[in-house]
């Protein structure tokens, strides 16, 4: 039987860690009601701007600009975007898995990779793919202004040439209990050609013009809404994992208890015998 | 007087202006004003003041570009900013119009020209609809 001050101890390390992982949980909830609400807020923008290249695209010649250049595809890029942190469960590790699945099975050396997070940084670096550009350390205080960063340096990467077509994997927020894994195409644009061109509009200065300037802002739109997925995902997925480690450090402390207490009455009970078989002893 | 629903969306925020008469947006070739009836279409805007009458009550505000959309129902505004007058922070606007003029004072090999222009065009216009 273990000795008392040793289980002892052990129900005080884990009654100090239920209370860490309380405290992140608390944390994180805090963290994704607000990036939740910053979700919500960018949803009607990223809509109908959406709506809007819609409308116009079907009337627009394909070859005009380079960001709806479709070509050949011999080299891709991937964008993966992980959190900087641990201890959210398997958040990072399912994201890393399906990034390095779909890089392998089209040839790692072919592929460059945007990593968005230090957990992907880390993951690639030490497998050493090819890392053009890596974001670290700007979650906490993430402003669109560093999705348009992001952005900038992606799109040059495809204007210029140097891929062919750029993919992102991401977790996308369903809900709190529930994260998905995504790997969506950014660049070059596809749409569906049969959608119906609005007539007798007027569009100043002129549809082409427009659409130069509709679509990098999109892109803009994209990747921000890339970053707030991830990020809510991100802390839903460290409040679920804490809130588990919660109620696991409950189920030791009361196992651990209740071992406390066996090992206490039994030293009780040997105690008692010795002193008993001591005076039965004397007494003859 | 003729009223129509405005409504101005940005990626960080919603504005819903409810039923105004009256809106000059500034357009790529300068300013234009909306009424209802307006002809349907989408016009791009650029760094500027916005203007919106509510039966005589004025209020200004400051873009950095963006574009309208006008339909017979409403009027939406796709902004990549929106700043109303009085949220301005006139010291942060001054700061950051000496910092931008005194970028385009000294050459810098890391700023292209466009970027410092408009840098410097939107701490200008962020001072003036701050006054009004």
């Amino acid at each position: 039987m273990a000795n008392l001050k040793d289980i002892r101890d052990r129900i005080k390390s884990v009654k100090s860690i239920q209370k860490v992982t309380k405290a992140m949980k608390m944390v994180s909830a805090a963290k994704m009601r607000r990036a939740q609400d910053r979700m919500e807020q960018s949803r009607p923008y990223s809509q109908s701007l959406q709506e809007v290249i819609h409308h116009i695209l079907p009337d627009v010649d394909r070859d005009m600009l380079p960001l709806l250049d479709v070509r050949k595809i011999k080299r891709k890029a991937y964008i993966v975007v992980t959190g900087d942190r641990g201890l959210a469960g398997s958040f990072n590790a399912n994201i890393l898995k399906m990034a390095q699945n779909e890089i392998d099975s089209f040839g790692k050396e072919n592929v460059d990779l945007f990593c968005i997070g230090k957990k992907a940084r880390d993951h690639f670096k030490r497998r050493e793919y090819k890392i053009i550009e890596s974001h670290v350390d700007f979650w906490a205080e993430m402003e669109f202004d560093s999705a348009m960063m992001i952005g900038r340096s992606i799109i040059d990467h495809f204007v210029s040439g140097k891929v062919d077509e750029i993919h992102v994997v991401y977790n996308y927020f369903i809900n709190v209990g529930q994260q998905e894994v995504k790997s969506e195409v950014l660049l070059p644009l596809v749409y569906d050609e049969n959608d119906s061109a609005i007539t007798d509009r007027l569009y100043e200065p002129s549809k082409d013009a427009l659409v130069q300037s509709l679509i990098p802002r999109h892109l803009n739109v994209q990747m921000w809404k890339y970053l707030l997925e991830s990020y809510a995902s991100e802390q839903a997925a460290r409040m679920m994992a804490m809130e588990n480690a919660t109620t696991n450090a409950e189920d030791m402390i009361k196992d651990l208890t209740l071992q406390f207490n066996k090992a206490r009455q039994a030293a009780i009970t040997t105690e008692m015998l010795e002193i008993v078989s001591g005076a039965e002893a004397l007494s003859e | 007087m003729n009223y129509f629903n405005l409504e101005i969306v940005t990626p960080t925020r919603i504005i819903d202006e409810g039923e105004v008469s009256y809106v000059r947006c500034p357009g790529l070739d300068g300013s234009f004003g909306v009424m209802k009836n307006h002809r349907e279409g989408i016009i791009a805007l650029g760094v500027g003041e916005i203007k919106v009458d509510r039966n005589g009550k004025e209020e200004w505000m400051a873009t950095s570009g963006g574009f309208v959309e006008i339909t017979h129902e409403k009027v939406q505004m796709l902004l990549e900013s929106i700043e109303k007058s009085e949220e301005i922070d006139t010291n942060r606007a001054e700061d950051a119009l000496k910092r931008a003029k005194k970028r385009k004072s000294k050459i810098d090999v890391n700023m292209d020209d466009a970027r410092m222009d408009a840098s410097l065009m939107r701490a200008i216009n962020r001072l003036k609809v701050a006054k009004r």
